[in-house]
Order: structure tokens, then C-alpha cells, then sequence
């Protein structure tokens, strides 16, 4: 797993390697988390369950990015690939240069790779533009993608102009343990020092409105700005509670002071990410107000809370909760109040039953289950699985077939199909990518005079506990006695 | 051919007592043994040479009255008595022709660098030794002849730990040994100028952790 973003920073991306590589690593794979140093994360670490984390030491330029340096990540890359013997290397995230480059050069050192895509990306602006050409650039030779949802499967094909069979959809999941509401017949009574929230709410009941969310211009914090006064001047039971922090705060506060509405809106700024149920079971309501957004982990997080989910309708949103659970909003003003309202209205007329939710999502979401998909895509890469079974077409059909799968780029690490597959990016970027991609071999070459591999250590695995054999051995042992 | 990769060398000069030494100089046979006293020949011979220009360089520009006469053996003029010969034979005269044709700016820090370049030694040697119930004393050796080995010792009461762990280094990943030491704050690296590879780390390792923490009459211990 290569990714510029991991804990200690939070963030859906980081949950999702942590949780995916902990479940790979039960299913008896060897994982290994690459990203770049954190202020006081620096060297190679490791988590719970022997996952290893390599911090490699890169500047960082720009929310958490590390700055786009091409080849110099190579031969440490090199070096920690060929020391921990990797097989596969798994990308994540868009915006992140180092993964990037890693799955650059793990095509060139004749690696099966995947990319996962955590979001949603425009075509009109500059910034989306370069980020597009980027991820054509990345993807032209990549053996498999990964996206969360099928919205965002349909806007990376566009974007980065993929054969859709070589894009498999993988939704997020939730450890449905670690958001529970209060109370729940199924763990352990908790007290908590203030009075449990009652479940039939009368109509001049406190109804608590719960946003969470870091507060950046895509996450639709203007957005927010705008609606909280509306809706807590409509609603006079209401009151809201937001946490996360970001560039977007000062809005926030402006507009508390301005409408004086600091004792209805409490601002509980950054969060850990094992806070947040604690945050979320204080509330009825959740609020989403996103601009774009490929998933949402979050809403579902918050609906095994056992809250009401009221959520724009943008990105892939609309295919992460059933119906009853979401109210859903055009991405405005106006429908955003109105969509609160109904939320309120069926709240209080106890139209929903929220208590209900916690089951439904814990039998919807489970990383186990993402893990196994994921270990389907690693077999279908790596030719455990045969075609057919893994791409679902007919062997028939193979002959047509053929030059799609050339274009995906699975089975050829020749160099020359490398470069015809990044000399159809486009006139100018196409040479561009030739040139990088025969530089980044002449590297490969120039790195394996200069450290050769015999040189390099092979890493020791961390001792994995055998659960399975040793009552197997006791039952066999008693049986004997 | 003078320098091998760093490889280990066991040493058991007690029971309760081992010392790890890693090392570049492979074994000394006989045709090497020749060899290393050729290279200092000749080392001492280019050192003396940019002495002997530096020198004449000097006596050039500050000319001083030459001794000629032989003087008593034991006094100070004869010293300056055997630098005039030297200056009056044959090499001398080279040098004096040689000397004023390269700029000062050059001269001195061309024959600085050769100077310390002559001064690195060939091998470098750095140790463990543990001793059962005492501590454990590493030391390197330095960098070049002119000055000694450093050498560390750290008692057991001092020693949190004694552990393998891994760093980026330059642009690769390295195992290391290393040591944690009571109320400081940097651990002690051991074999920190040759880190040498996983399998000696390991077995260092070992045998450090076994004769350090070895059980009371328990004298055979693996190495």
C-alpha cells in the first residue's frame, strides 16, 4: 500500500488502509504501508497487528501531499520493495504524488499494481485539469483500479479514459463496533453522566444536529454557513454541534457572532477519529452538506450511530444508505433547509426508526468483506484467477477482446508496450510520459549496477500467531491420551 | 584487494566474556602482509615529497642562512644541516625548480588534502565487548592515523535495552544494532561508520543478549 496519506493525520483514506491492510494481514497476506514522514512519525514503524509503516522522510507541499520529485523516490522505493519482498503494490488516492510515483516505478520493476481512487474530480479547471493528465499519465499502465463507488468508477473512466472491466467498484465500510449508539441491546450498558437521549421526542424536545467534517470550500462549509441561521431560525428546538477544523472555520464563527447564535451552535473544533462516535451519538440529526464526495464513509459511520441522515445528493453518495435512512437535498440553500425541515418533521412525528439502523448498516458494511474483494482483485492481477472468471467475459470473445486488455495492460511489462500505452495520453503529454518512463528504466538499470540486489537485506516478517493449528494439536494431543 | 566487505570475528578471551569485532582488513596472509608494508612505503614516500615541496616553496619565499659545515651530531644545526642536503640533492633541486611554478592558492590546499587523504587509514575496525555482569564497551576505530580509537563503556545498571532496528539511511533501509541507555536521550549505535548487514546484526545480537543477560551457572552459552 503506498499513500502520502496515513494516520496520525485523520481522514477517511487513512481509516481505509488502516482497516483494509489489518483485514488483508487476518486473511494471511503480508502488508506493508508506505508514506512520507509526519513531524513525529519519522522511520519505519509498526502498528497493531505487525502492519509495517515506512515513513519515508519527503517534503510536504500542500495539504499533506508530498512535492512531486518523479525519480527521487525511486531507489529508496526500490530498496524497501525489494526488501520486504512485494508483490503487489496497491496506490491510494488521487491527489497523492507518492503514490504516483510509486506505481510508476513498480511498473518498471515488472510489479503487479492497483489503484484505488478515493475521489471525485471535475473537468473544467486547471487544477482538475493537471490532476486528470496526472492520472491518465498514472493509470495508462496500471493493472487494476479500485474505486469506492460506482459514480466515482464512472468518473475516473472518464477522467483518466480506462477500459470500465479493468475498474472494479470496492465501497468503504465501517467497523460497526466502533460506532454504536447508546444503549444498544446488543453491548455492554454504558453510563454516561448526562440523561440518555430520549427515543420518542415530543414536539418541544431538543432536536441536536450533528456535522462533522473537515472544513474545507469541497466539503460545502459555505454551504453550511449559509443554512444553520435559516434553519435554526425556522426550527426554534434545534440546536447544532459541529466539529473538524480547516480554512473555512472563520466563516463559521463570523456568522455565529454575527446572527449571536454561540449558546445553539457549539463548535467543538478538531477531533480524533475515535471521538467522533462520542460526538455523534449526542445528536438526532446528521448534516452532510458536501459539495463532492466519492463515498462518504462518514454518513455511514453516523447512521450506525443511529442518526438521521440528511446529505446532499452529489458524487456517490445517493448509493451508500438505503432510502429510509437519508433525507436527500439538492446541493443548495434553499433545498438544504427544506430538506433539514422534513428531516425535523418526520423526527418528531417518529416517522423513523433510528434504532434500527445500527443492525442494518452492521450487516450492509463489514472490512472483512472488503478485504476479501480486494484479495479477489490481487488473484485476478496476478493470474490466480483466469480471465474469464475475473473480467466475467466470454473466452469466445477473447480474440476482441485482446486489445482492450492490451490497453489495460495486463500482461505486458515490455517496454516498449509500456511506452505505446503512455504515447496514446495525448499529443504533447504522451511524449512527456515516454520521456519520464525511459528515464525512469534507465534509472532501474543505473540502480541495479549501483545497489545491487544481493546487497540489500531481506526484511523479517512480523511473527504471525498460528490460531488455527495449536487446539487443533491439544484436540489431538487429548485425543491420544 | 586490500579492503573486504565487513565480516565478523568471534573472540572468547573468558567464559563470561565475548568480543564481536567487525572489520574490513581481511586475514593477513603473507603476500599481504607485503603488500601493506609496500602501500605505507609508499605513502610515507608521497608524503615526504609534498613536505619537501611545501618546504622549498617556503624556504623561497623567507630565504635563510644555509648551515654547510657539518656541525655535532646531537645539536639543533644539525637538523638544519640534513634539510640542506636534502635541498641540495637532486629531488631538492626538483622541487626548488617546481615549487614557484604553482600558485600558492593551489599548492596549500592540494597538498592539505593529499596530506589527510594519506593520513585515512585502510581499514576500519569497530567492536562489542560484553562482559557478563559489567556492561559493554564498543569502540570504532577513527578515521585516520593521527588520532586513536573511540571507545565507549556502558554498565549493565545503564542498559534499558539492547535491540535491532531499522532506519533509512541515505537511500536505502539499513538494520542496526543499537543500545538504550538510561537517561539519555540519543540510543548508542552500535558498528555505527560499517553497519553491517542483517545476518551479523542478528547474531551479535544474540550473543550479546545471551552473555549480558546469561543465568547464573549457566557458563555454556552459544555464540
Amino acid at each position: 500500500m503506498v499513500c502520502d496519506y496515513f494516520f496520525p493525520q485523520p481522514g477517511g483514506v487513512e481509516s481505509h488502509m488502516y482497516q483494509l491492510s489489518t483485514k488483508l494481514i487476518d486473511r494471511g497476506h503480508k502488508v506493508i504501508i508506505i508514506t512520507h514522514a509526519y513531524d513525529e512519525r519519522t522511520g519505519i514503524r509498526y502498528l497493531t497487528n505487525g502492519l509495517k509503516v515506512y515513513h519515508v522522510p519527503f517534503l510536504v507541499l500542500y495539504r499533506a501531499s508530498t512535492f512531486p520529485t518523479v525519480f527521487s523516490f525511486f531507489p529508496m522505493f526500490r530498496n524497501i520493495v525489494i526488501r520486504e519482498e512485494i508483490e503487489i503494490v496497491h496506490g491510494h488516492a488521487s491527489l497523492s504524488s507518492l503514490c504516483h510515483e510509486a506505481i510508476l516505478h513498480a511498473r518498471t520493476m515488472g510489479l503487479r499494481t492497483v489503484f484505488t481512487d478515493h475521489s471525485l474530480f471535475g473537468f473544467a479547471d486547471a487544477g482538475s485539469i493537471l490532476t486528470n493528465k496526472l492520472l491518465k499519465f498514472t493509470l495508462s499502465d496500471v493493472d487494476h483500479v479500485v474505486c469506492v463507488s460506482h459514480t466515482c468508477k464512472e468518473n475516473t473512466v472518464l477522467r483518466a479514459s480506462l477500459d470500465p472491466l479493468m475498474v472494479s467498484v470496492i465501497p468503504n465500510a465501517v467497523v460497526a463496533e466502533n460506532f454504536r449508539p447508546i444503549n444498544h441491546p446488543s453491548y455492554p450498558l454504558e453510563t454516561l453522566d448526562k440523561p440518555m437521549t430520549q427515543r420518542a421526542l415530543g414536539p418541544h424536545d431538543t432536536i441536536t444536529i450533528v456535522v462533522i467534517s473537515r472544513l474545507f470550500y469541497n466539503k460545502g462549509t459555505d454551504l453550511l454557513v449559509a443554512a444553520i441561521p435559516r434553519i435554526l431560525a425556522a426550527h426554534p428546538h434545534v440546536k447544532f454541534i459541529i466539529a473538524g477544523s480547516g480554512p473555512k472555520a472563520i466563516d463559521l464563527e463570523q456568522m455565529l457572532e454575527r446572527n449571536v447564535l454561540q449558546d445553539r451552535v457549539a463548535m467543538l473544533g478538531p477531533i480524533r477519529h475515535e471521538e467522533v462516535r462520542d460526538v455523534m451519538v449526542r445528536g438526532h440529526i446528521y448534516l452532510h452538506p458536501s459539495l463532492t464526495e466519492a463515498f462518504g464513509t462518514v454518513l455511514v459511520e453516523a447512521a450506525s450511530c443511529g442518526l438521521y441522515v440528511v446529505c446532499t445528493q452529489v458524487g456517490g453518495i445517493p448509493e451508500v444508505l438505503p432510502a429510509h435512512m437519508t433525507v436527500f437535498a439538492k446541493p443548495e440553500e434553499d433545498d438544504l433547509v427544506a430538506a433539514t425541515g422534513r428531516a425535523i418533521t418526520k423526527l418528531r412525528k417518529n416517522q423513523v426508526r433510528t434504532e434500527d439502523f445500527h443492525d442494518q448498516v452492521k450487516k450492509m458494511y463489514s472490512w472483512t468483506d472488503v478485504a476479501a474483494r480486494t484479495e479477489r482483485v490481487y488473484d485476478g492481477i496476478s493470474g490466480v484467477l483466469s480471465d474469464a472468471e475475473f473480467y466475467g467475459y466470454d473466452a469466445a470473445d477473447a480474440a476482441s477482446w485482446s486489445a482492450t486488455r492490451g490497453r489495460a495492460g495486463v500482461q505486458s511489462f515490455a517496454l516498449i508496450d509500456r511506452l505505446k500505452r503512455y504515447y496514446g495520453c495525448g499529443i504533447w503529454a504522451g511524449k512527456l510520459f515516454c520521456l519520464c518512463a525511459v528515464i525512469d528504466y534507465i534509472l532501474f538499470l543505473l540502480l541495479e549496477l549501483w545497489a545491487p540486489r544481493d546487497q540489500i537485506d531481506i526484511a523479517r516478517n512480523w511473527p504471525k500467531k498460528i490460531i488455527q493449528e495449536q487446539p487443533a494439536k491439544e484436540r489431538m494431543s487429548r485425543r491420544d491420551g | 584487494m586490500l579492503t573486504i566487505v565487513p565480516h565478523l570475528r568471534t573472540r572468547r578471551p573468558s567464559p563470561t566474556t565475548i568480543e564481536y569485532t567487525v572489520s574490513t582488513s581481511p586475514s593477513l596472509t603473507f603476500s599481504l602482509r607485503i603488500l601493506i608494508t609496500l602501500t605505507i612505503l609508499l605513502r610515507t614516500l608521497i608524503g615526504f615529497s609534498v613536505l619537501l615541496l611545501l618546504y622549498s616553496r617556503y624556504d623561497l619565499a623567507f630565504p635563510s642562512t644555509r648551515i654547510i659545515i657539518a656541525p655535532p651530531f646531537f645539536t639543533d644545526e644539525r637538523i638544519w644541516y640534513t634539510v640542506h642536503l636534502i635541498l641540495s640533492s637532486r629531488f631538492g633541486l626538483l622541487a626548488l625548480r617546481t615549487a614557484p611554478q604553482i600558485p600558492v592558492f593551489i599548492l596549500l590546499p592540494l597538498s592539505a588534502a593529499i596530506l589527510y587523504l594519506l593520513s585515512l587509514r585502510i581499514h576500519t575496525t569497530e567492536s562489542l565487548l560484553v562482559l557478563h555482569g559489567l556492561g559493554i564497551q564498543t569502540s570504532t576505530s577513527s578515521a585516520t592515523y593521527l588520532s586513536s580509537a573511540t571507545t565507549r563503556f556502558i554498565p549493565t545498571a545503564k542498559i534499558q535495552d539492547v535491540l535491532v532496528n531499522e532506519a533509512f539511511k541515505g537511500f536505502e533501509v539499513r538494520y542496526y544494532l543499537v543500545i538504550v541507555v538510561d537517561e539519555e536521550e540519543d540510543v548508542v549505535v552500535v558498528f555505527p561508520r560499517l553497519l553491517p548487514r542483517r545476518a551479523i546484526v542478528e547474531r551479535v545480537w544474540r550473543g550479546a543478549m545471551g552473555c549480558l543477560y546469561a543465568v547464573e551457572g549457566e557458563n555454556k552459552m552459544k555464540v
